[in-house]
């Protein structure tokens, strides 16, 4: 599908020299390709020891759920129904707290920072 | 270059013979780092680029489904590999890529010789945002082929054809008296 008339740009940008690969490269290349064969197949995520930890997690996110819907509904002073869900999480936070969770969240939430920084600083390249 | 030829040795590739890889490298090197080079328009960037798009392309020959031709997958694995590379230039250089050069080449380029303005012109063009830069190099390297062009950007014609449209216009609207110049050397 090429238009049938030229305007001078076209002229000017068909006109481009051509770069003769220099004499090395196809053997540089070869090298890297042969260093790539050679090299160890990248080591798998490791299932079999994740999985336990994976199935705690699962387990504890529903016994979590499980525990916050099934906390009595309270009524306010109005008699209005509260919206008991909220009512379980406060428990859960205040116990998350008696173990420093805030804490780790920060720890965590200063890594991730960290690492987005290095990140951006090292041009997206590890 | 023979469609069969590429066919033949990726199969001796994937059956295990990597020393057939280096027809595949001798066969497309001169064009990858062609391409290379009309965006970053150093030679020693442009050889080091295409080295790393070949290994892309040893790394994903696998993935090549024969219903596309080798050359549209190699292009456009080189592409998008050019691409996400060009990107990362550094501060300094991104810097000076912006449109505000475009006034300068065009201050240039009012007294100076065919290569130089062709040179201006080129400038020019890699000053262009991205997207247009990436249509209009893509566009000319296959010679005025819209549909190759949209093949190794992996985008549809109509949005490279109104890239193409865009970006002619800016470097028209940012050079108007070397281009008109050149128009009245040309019908002469």
């Amino acid at each position: 599908m090429k238009p049938e008339r030229m305007d001078d740009l076209d002229s000017v940008l068909l006109r481009e020299a051509e770069i003769i690969p220099s004499s090395g490269f196809a053997k540089s290349v070869m090298a890297a390709v042969r260093s790539e064969a050679a090299a160890p197949p990248p080591i798998p995520f490791p299932w079999k020891r994740a999985l336990p930890g994976l199935a705690a997690l699962a387990v504890a996110i529903v016994w979590s759920l499980i525990e916050v819907f099934r906390s009595p509904v309270r009524e306010s002073a109005s008699g209005v129904p509260l919206t008991h869900w909220l009512d379980g999480v406060v428990p859960l936070i205040d116990k998350a707290q008696m173990f420093g969770a805030g804490w780790v969240l920060f720890g965590l939430l200063l890594t991730f920072a960290g690492l987005k920084l290095t990140w951006h600083l090292a041009g997206g390249r590890l | 270059m023979d469609a069969r030829d590429d066919q033949d040795d990726v199969e001796k590739v994937l059956a295990g013979d990597i020393s057939a890889f280096e027809q595949i490298v001798n066969r497309w090197q001169a064009p990858l780092i062609n391409l290379a080079y009309r965006f970053c328009r150093d030679r020693s960037r442009a050889e080091d680029m295409a080295q790393e798009a070949f290994l892309r392309v040893y790394r994903g020959l696998k993935g090549w489904r024969r219903d596309s031709a080798f050359s549209t997958w190699i292009f456009a694995i080189a592409m998008n590999f050019y691409r996400s590379e060009l990107r990362r230039l550094p501060e300094r250089a991104r810097l000076s890529q912006s449109l505000e050069v475009l006034e300068n080449i065009a201050a240039q380029s009012t007294d100076s010789t065919n290569a130089d303005r062709d040179r201006a012109v080129r400038r020019a063009v890699s000053a262009l945002p991205a997207k247009y830069k990436e249509a209009l190099v893509l566009f000319y390297f296959h010679e005025m082929d819209v549909s190759a062009a949209a093949k190794s950007l992996g985008l549809p014609e109509g949005t490279v054809k109104a890239r193409l449209s865009r970006g002619r216009k800016i470097l028209r609207e940012k050079l108007p008296q070397f281009l008109g110049e050149f128009r009245l050397e040309e019908a002469q």
